[in-house]
């Protein structure tokens, strides 16, 4: 009878023990489904359910017309006002996994007779998620270590700042179904390895074909799945289990994913997917070898076969080179290659880096984002390597990529921030096992048995050794326990508080509404957007063409119901450039193009008044930058600084840059707010010219009527009386 | 008819000059190895209203007494880029010239062109003859690619009449380095194949790779953030920036905070006896509460806005 640190009931039996602890276990993931949902719900308590920036108003724009024409009519769903006067096939180009999503569940609600409004569906279907993906998590930790482990990580995953970014209601965006659908994949896959099982890995295939069909992510999956693949066939760990698992979930995952049309038969002939076709291939190899070998025993034929086995991996190796440089297979997009190489999209395509969510991450946004879990997490990578089951060698892949891909990319964070959870989760839990067992360890009984070891930093390397000796080995007394849990219970609730703080402070916000603090705590909102969306969608014709930069495309598109040049699918990037082409030329040479456009409205956001830095003119030198990658001879960046290399707004502004359209319009009267006194502009902290000869200046946002006969030489005659204001103040 | 013949004097005249004009800049080009050097004089010549060819001009001071450093660094790959222009055939050769203006030689043409920094490219287009384009004003090369070679050409190429045959020349030098290395690494695989093979090095390297990569050690390449802050500050202000020494800095921090929970896990429960196990776990617990206020501490300088504090 081992001696006890703190007495335990002996005379319980054990079905009551697992029968309470599984009772506990559903509670316990109910009650963290509820804190996932609860915590998502800032934004719609802050402000409204509403939804959130950009992207969700297209896919809410999609989802209302496969809710009231049906399936069909989206799946042909031609847009003419989108990218006006090209027009988008919605259908071909979307992922439609979020919109079938939501608009199951609003049939089957209608069905029920609950007539639940589409809006609401899809401002809450990320939180729903979100609930769905700490269970995914607890199945897939399970697998890592035990139950209490998939608690641990179903609670980090549950309120973990990295994933709730992306999933608070309103957020309505592929990532809010997509995570879930990634970690259950992921799930599916362990199970299916272990298991050998090829029901397991058709059921992992069918969620991959979800993955594919709802999110461009699902690139991450088919290039996971195959480096767990390949170095499980390194290490010499090749069995039957991987094959049935591999082979079953490539088939059919393959073969489902090319139904969706956006996808169509790029996995066959891009280079995203070619490594799981090589892993496919060589798979297929290192069988064949292996049955051959179990029935031939002549040494020679053995050496002969693995020679035959490396030339046919070298000639297929060769072949996809072959095929790629004669252009049978598309080489890496350049979204994927600036992952590797990350000076490429600067270069090449600015339009990607351009996006802010592109950006490279600095180390305080992963704090942000995962606290505490950020130094749990190497800790629960050594944990892995130090048992390094088939399963183990996943997460640390896991870790290892997307940490890396985290860095380069900020919106990659959300693809690390499951495998911080499962890590994490598994080296506390290992912590808590310890420091939880009551078994003391017997002292002398170990002091006669240590000699044999050399010392206690050298024990780990086998875990054989140390299993056989657990049961010898643990923690004397009872303060030393209560030290390291208090510890552990006072970070874990400093975790709730801090992500209780970041979830409510910095990723509630719809940034289509504002808010603003004064000077007495008193919060304002400031509601411009939808304010100048509205009045677009009250005081124009429904056929006018209006121009904006092209990340208030979706919202015009959603909101104001009326065509744009260019959208936030960013497909045509001469469309675009175009567009900052008009931006950046002055008025004479904008006009011309503005005309051939059919553009009515030009629509700037100008936020020089209330210091809302996201506007216009902080974006305007990426539209310089775009322009000026189609048309470098007329549009030059460097034209836009001063000779002494700095951007400004004020007198010093260079004269391209004042005669430039976006730079009148944004400020134009803006002088005039300040009554004679100095006018400075909030956001640039710099003094605003006065005598600007065009552009409505409003607190916020403006809107300004081209008027149809309106002449560059008529310019200034017409200019205000041939324009529609919009008063507001 | 006597002033007729006055002016067919002139226009012959005129074009006799301008034939000259053309004349003397391929002499002094070819002289130059493919660039002209220029000063005020020419500069008027070569840039004249009348021209039927385009030029390509680097502005520079590249005196050691000015100390202009991007002016030496960009000279040879725009003297080995006119180099290459010179090896075309000479009837396209003859249409585009390429010429270097030094600040010492004509100060009072980059007073002229209010020119404040050097270098500085600019392309005139032909503004007479087929080629020309109908704009007179040059153009600006910006630097937004460094000052290598193969932009420059891909740029000009726009402006030449065929595009310039410029190739990067072959480094002779890092291909042996490269061919040596993998030579090198091969053998010393060989030696350290044991060492390869055992899972801790495996685990040592991929966590330094994380706590390197969670650390922002790619935004500090990205963006070529400095080391160090201009005032010799380490921490850079602002929850968007960083240095390259917090890097450091942090995945320190991290690993230490890891390897106490690794401790704690791992090695502590195997110590034998009872009075070093309890304090070993004292010290461990105090490392992970000093160094987390310490994590938290500097998250508050990066993020001022945040209400949280621990014991520091």
């Amino acid at each position: 009878m081992p001696s006890l640190a703190y007495p335990v009931p002996t005379d319980l039996s054990p079905a009551t023990v697992k029968n309470t602890a599984s009772l506990f276990r559903i509670v316990t993931l109910a009650l963290i489904s509820g804190a996932a949902i609860a915590s998502r719900l800032f934004s719609i308590i802050n402000f409204e359910s509403v939804i959130h920036e950009f992207d969700p108003w297209f896919n809410y724009r999609a989802t209302r017309v496969l809710a009231s024409k049906g399936f069909y009519e989206f799946w042909n769903w031609f847009d003419p006002t989108a990218w006006y006067p090209l027009g988008r096939v919605v259908g071909g180009t979307v992922y439609p996994g979020l919109m079938a999503t939501s608009g199951v569940i609003y049939y089957l609600l209608q069905a029920l007779n609950l007539p639940v409004d589409i809006r609401n569906i899809c401002v809450l279907l990320a939180p729903g998620f979100s609930a769905f993906t700490a269970w995914a998590t607890y199945m897939f930790t399970k697998e890592m270590k035990d139950e209490s482990a998939g608690l641990l990580a179903a609670a980090f995953i549950g309120i973990a700042p990295g994933y709730i970014s992306r999933s608070v209601a309103g957020s309505y965006d592929n990532e809010a179904i997509a995570i879930f659908l990634l970690m259950f994949t992921f799930y599916l896959w362990i199970k299916a390895l272990k298991l050998g099982s090829a029901l397991y890995g058709t059921i992992a295939a069918v969620f991959y074909f979800y993955m594919v069909a709802a999110w461009g992510g699902y690139v991450f999956i088919t290039n996971m799945i195959p480096v767990h693949a390949l170095v499980l066939i390194f290490m010499g760990r090749f069995s039957h289990r991987l094959y049935v698992a591999y082979c079953s979930w490539y088939a059919i995952g393959t073969l489902s994913s090319m139904q969706v049309p956006f996808v169509g038969f790029q996995p066959v002939s891009t280079s995203e997917h070619m490594g799981a076709l090589g892993v496919f291939g060589l798979l297929q190899l290192v069988a064949f070898a292996n049955l051959v070998r179990s029935h031939v025993s002549s040494q020679n034929f053995q050496k002969l076969l693995r020679i035959a086995v490396v030339a046919i991996g070298a000639l297929g190796a060769s072949a996809f080179v072959f095929l790629t440089y004669t252009g049978k297979i598309a080489p890496w997009t350049g979204r994927f290659y600036s992952l590797w190489d990350t000076g490429y999209a600067k270069k090449y395509i600015p339009i990607i880096a351009s996006v802010s969510e592109h950006q490279p991450t600095a180390w305080p946004s992963f704090f942000m984002d995962l606290q505490m879990l950020m130094f749990l997490f190497p800790a629960g990578v050594i944990l892995c390597f130090r048992e390094l089951r088939d399963e183990h060698l996943f997460v640390i892949i896991y870790a290892v990529l997307s940490s890396y891909f985290a860095g380069v990319m900020v919106r990659l964070m959300l693809t690390l921030t499951p495998v911080v959870c499962v890590s994490a989760a598994i080296a506390l839990s290992s912590l808590l096992d310890v420091y939880l067992n009551p078994v003391e360890p017997d002292e002398e009984q170990d002091a006669v048995a240590q000699p044999a070891k050399s010392g206690p930093a050298d024990a780990a390397p086998s875990t054989a050794s140390s299993k056989s000796t657990s049961s010898t080995r643990g923690i004397f007394g009872i303060d030393t326990r209560l030290v390291v849990v208090f510890n552990t219970l006072w970070m874990l609730s400093f975790f709730v508080f801090h992500c209780t703080y970041v979830t409510s402070t910095a990723y509630s916000s719809p940034s289509v509404v504002l808010a603003s603090q004064g000077q007495d705590g008193s919060q304002h909102i400031i509601d411009d957007f939808r304010e100048a969306y509205y009045w677009l969608r009250q005081n124009t014709e429904e056929d006018a063409v209006v121009m904006s930069w092209w990340d208030y495309g979706y919202q015009i598109a959603g909101m104001a119901d009326r065509p744009t040049l260019v959208d936030n699918n960013t497909w045509n990037n001469t469309h675009i450039a175009t567009v900052g082409k008009a931006m950046s030329s002055s008025e004479e040479n904008a006009y011309p193009i503005l005309r051939k456009h059919d553009v009515e409205y030009v629509l700037v956001i100008f936020g020089g008044l209330i210091g809302y830095s996201g506007d216009d003119i902080n974006k305007f030198l990426w539209m310089v930058r775009i322009a000026q990658g189609v048309w470098p001879d007329e549009i030059q960046e460097s034209n836009y600084f001063t000779p002494r290399g700095e951007y400004r707004v004020d007198e010093n502004a260079s004269k391209t840059m004042k005669e430039s359209l976006m730079y009148k319009m944004s400020y134009y009267r803006f002088a005039d707010l300040f009554g004679g006194n100095q006018a400075v502009d909030r956001v640039r902290n710099q003094h605003a010219p006065k005598n600007i000869e065009l552009g409505l200046p409003r607190r916020g946002v403006h809107v300004r009527k081209l008027d149809r006969p309106y002449l560059p030489s008529q310019e200034r005659g017409h200019a205000r009386a041939g324009s529609e204001e919009r008063e507001r103040l | 008819m006597k002033s007729l013949f006055y002016f067919l004097a002139l226009c012959l005249g005129l074009a006799y000059a301008q034939k000259i004009g053309q004349k003397e800049l391929i002499e002094r080009a070819a002289a130059g190895n493919g660039v002209i050097a220029l000063d005020a004089e020419t500069f008027d010549a070569l840039t004249s209203q009348k021209r039927t060819w385009s030029a390509t001009i680097q502005f520079t001071a590249l005196a050691a007494n000015r100390g202009c450093m991007p002016c030496k660094q960009f000279d040879p790959a725009f003297n080995s880029v006119a180099k290459a222009w010179s090896t075309v055939s000479a009837d396209k050769r003859e249409l585009h010239f390429f010429a270097t203006l030094d600040f010492d030689k004509a100060p009072t043409v980059f007073q002229k062109l209010g020119l404040a920094s050097a270098p500085v490219v600019f392309a005139y287009p032909a503004t007479e003859g087929p080629r020309k384009t109908g704009r007179t004003a040059p153009t600006k090369y910006d630097f937004q690619d460094g000052f290598d070679a193969a932009p420059l050409a891909q740029h000009l190429s726009k402006l030449t009449p065929i595009p310039i045959p410029y190739r990067d020349p072959i480094d002779w030098a890092k291909h042996i380095m490269t061919a040596g290395a993998i030579i090198g690494s091969g053998i010393l695989l060989r030696a350290v194949a044991p060492i390869l093979l055992t899972r801790w090095t495996w685990a040592f390297a991929g966590v330094i790779l994380s706590l390197v990569m969670t650390s922002g050690y790619m935004f500090t390449r990205i963006r070529h953030s400095p080391y160090t802050g201009k005032d010799g500050s380490w921490i850079a202000g602002g929850f968007t920036n960083q240095y390259g020494q917090e890097v450091h800095v942090i995945a320190f921090v991290y690993g230490l905070l890891g390897l106490a929970f690794i401790m704690l896990t791992v090695v502590v429960p195997m110590q034998t006896s009872a009075a070093k196990q309890r304090m070993q776990i004292y010290l461990w617990t105090a490392v992970i509460m000093i160094i987390y206020s310490v994590l938290v501490s500097l998250f508050r300088v990066k993020n001022r806005a945040y209400p949280y504090r621990l014991f520091i």
